[in-house]
């Protein structure tokens, strides 16, 4: 009896270790995410890298017993040569691939850095047309310049306004935002005036007094950043220029500006794919919420499900390439191009140049401390204020 | 066209006032001890995270955190002397480094306690409008500020032209031997400058915080600008620091409404470099010019 049961559990033993496949193919997978933890852009770089380690939690928590996931992160102080220094470091460091990146001008040499080395850069911190037009094998993202833009002009569009006033930072992709915005109003008509201001403008008094006197529009457009939209609606505030609406991007319909700014936000619109407070019906969407509150003990934003998003589809690629046999043969691409997935910010697919054409944006309005989705009509969750001003 | 050039002026003025806040302090620590600290737009910062956190946590006026802010700073700004007291070799080249150094790490300092979130006054009495002649506009906070700034500028002047400390701290800025020969203590004058340095910083930290918004890198920016003017208007003159600031703000609002907003540094550029091309010292300048 004891030698039958010394041979059984040998044989269980040798099974254990020869045959199952949870055991003997767990791996350790270390993905690398290079991000402006510090500088200008510090603040969306933390809310990236946020949603990043939200995404390995989930993973860690999913594949627990088979798989485990780390990610090592190099700030790049928001500096496009230390993104390059960051990339390399992290490469060297032995990452399966990348993920993180934000802005444009940062992004840019920091991906062709790892294409140089053939290492898969996962981002969605920058829309610029130009970083998917490189047609880079390994570069990929999630979001676009198109996407914001169609938001945008689909609202103005609700709205049936005749002329808009963009406002706009003069840095890339804010750049691109807004000349996409003019090219497409126009071509429906719509008389637009272009006002782009630098990145150090701290009082937009006399800007917002040409738009005021000048253009005389329906509308203000915002492309920019967060203190760049605190300016101009003060400078709005102050000199009250006669319009029925003002509209942003992104970082502006957020918590954050509601929390922050509540005399300022009221009934302005800014893209967002959530309401605030956050409603989820989805499980997956519940969890990843649930994860962000118990590791950052707050609501997510924007930053965070991008982050989230982008890692959670590189981690699932990483897997399949792994599985194939040719994630150390280049084949991360080729499966991440297989990609095709519906996620907390919609369907994703990725085309040659590694961009995801689904890709569109939703707008939300701060309407009294909340920020209510209002278009596109079918995503929304409240009624639009307008003709409704901030002051 | 009368309107905006109006208007572009009058926010140059005020804007012209905030830069003068910032860059007096420079200019007073570089008249008295012949060093550019540039931490001292850190030091700004600092107070302006200060108000911060007291109206956050405390409910506090961001008026009423003056003197917390005072405090910290002039704590900050006396721990910044003490460490430049101790080089004693190649003191400009050295206190550069110091300084900019110590400026990295207030920066990140700012950073890890306070987060890369901007962050503005929720008071809404300091962003009500004030209209002139329904012409010109401002918010409340630039006008009170601007003000405040102006007394407390022409307070410095007066201690400077007027008090025995103020006397004291010229004589070291004209002849530190001669100075010391005629009784002036040097360490103590140069701390009490470094001292008036952060009342002017704390000063106008509260003001950008009111009026402004706040980051962290927002400190380095304001040392570059407040750099520029101090040498624009001559190193180490007061009332010149007033008028090359002003002459800067304007130069940016009149840019803004005529040309373009994204051109707006380069127009402050090429004053800078126009002004010093023509005259070398800067517009107030001779080389011990402090409080002339």
């Amino acid at each position: 009896m004891v030698r039958m049961t010394g041979l059984m559990t040998a044989a269980v033993a040798l099974t254990l270790a020869l045959g199952a496949p949870g055991v003997a193919d767990a791996k350790d997978y270390l993905l690398g995410s290079q991000l402006p933890l510090s500088g200008n852009l510090a603040r969306v770089g933390q809310g990236m890298s946020e949603g990043i380690a939200v995404a390995v939690d989930l993973a860690n928590k999913q594949y627990a017993g088979k798989h485990t996931f780390k990610v090592t992160t190099i700030d790049d102080e928001t500096s496009p040569a230390k993104g390059v220094a960051a990339v390399e470091k992290l490469i060297a460091q032995g990452v399966v691939a990348l993920t993180g990146g934000y802005g444009s001008n940062i992004i840019g040499p920091a991906s062709e850095a790892a294409q140089k080395a053939g290492m898969v850069y996962m981002t969605s911190g920058g829309v610029t047309p130009d970083l998917t037009g490189r047609g880079y094998k390994t570069f990929f993202r999630i979001n676009n310049t198109e996407g914001y833009a169609k938001a945008m002009i689909g609202l103005l569009g609700d709205m049936q306004v005749k002329k808009v006033s963009v406002v706009y930072l003069n840095k890339e992709a804010t750049s691109n935002l807004a000349k996409q915005v003019q090219a497409d109003l126009s071509a429906k008509g719509v008389t637009v005036g272009m006002h782009e201001f630098d990145g150090a403008t701290s009082d937009f008094k006399p800007l917002l007094n040409k738009v005021k006197l000048q253009d005389r529009p329906d509308a203000i457009a915002m492309v920019g950043y967060e203190n760049d939209y605190v300016g101009v609606l003060r400078a709005a505030k102050v000199l009250k220029p006669d319009v029925k609406a003002v509209v942003g991007v992104w970082s502006l319909a957020t918590a954050q500006m509601a929390k922050e700014f509540p005399d300022l936000m009221e009934n302005v619109y800014g893209t967002s794919m959530l309401p605030y407070p956050v409603e989820f019906t989805q499980p997956e969407a519940i969890e990843f919420s649930k994860t962000y509150a118990r590791l950052f003990n707050k609501e997510p934003d924007y930053l965070g499900q991008f982050g989230y998003v982008q890692t959670k589809l590189l981690i699932e690629a990483v897997l399949r390439a792994d599985e194939a046999g040719t994630l150390d043969k280049g084949g991360l691409a080729d499966e991440l191009r297989k990609t095709d997935a519906q996620t907390l910010i919609g369907r994703v697919t990725f085309d040659e140049k590694g961009d995801n054409p689904n890709f569109s944006h939703r707008m939300g309005q701060h309407q009294q401390g909340k920020v209510v989705l209002v278009w596109p009509p079918e995503a929304a969750n409240g009624k639009m204020n307008f003709p409704a001003r901030p002051w | 066209m009368l309107s905006l050039t109006l208007q572009a002026l009058f926010s140059g003025v005020l804007a012209g006032g905030y830069y003068a806040m910032v860059a007096v302090g420079l200019a007073l620590v570089f008249g008295t001890m012949r060093i550019i600290n540039l931490a001292h737009g850190e030091l700004v910062l600092l107070a302006a995270y200060v108000a911060y956190a007291a109206e956050s946590q405390y409910g506090l006026n961001p008026v009423m955190a003056i003197p917390f802010a005072l405090v910290i700073v002039g704590a900050s700004a006396a721990l910044v002397y003490a460490l430049l007291s101790r080089i004693d070799q190649d003191r400009e080249i050295n206190s550069l480094i110091l300084t900019f150094g110590l400026g990295i790490i207030l920066t990140n300092a700012v950073l890890m306690i306070w987060a890369a979130d901007i962050h503005s006054t929720t008071a809404p009495w300091f962003q009500e409008s004030v209209v002139v002649a329904d012409t010109l506009f401002a918010m409340r906070s630039e006008v009170v500020f601007f003000v405040g700034g102006l007394v407390l500028m022409a307070g410095v002047h007066g201690w400077l032209n007027h008090s025995w400390q103020g006397r004291a701290v010229r004589a070291l800025s004209s002849n530190r031997n001669a100075a010391k020969l005629m009784g002036v203590n040097p360490r103590r004058t140069e701390i009490l400058s470094f001292l008036v340095a952060a009342l002017l910083a704390t000063f106008a930290g509260i003001a950008i915080y009111t009026g402004k918004t706040i980051f962290p890198s927002l400190g380095h920016v304001m040392t570059v600008k407040a750099f520029i003017i101090t040498v624009l208007a001559g190193m180490g003159s007061i009332p010149g620091v007033l008028i090359g600031a002003v002459m800067i703000g304007c130069i940016e609002s009149l840019t803004v409404t005529y040309v373009s907003a994204s051109l707006q540094e380069l127009a402050g550029m090429i004053l800078f470099l126009v002004v010093l091309f023509v005259m070398p010292s800067g517009l107030f300048g001779g080389r011990k010019a402090i409080a002339r």
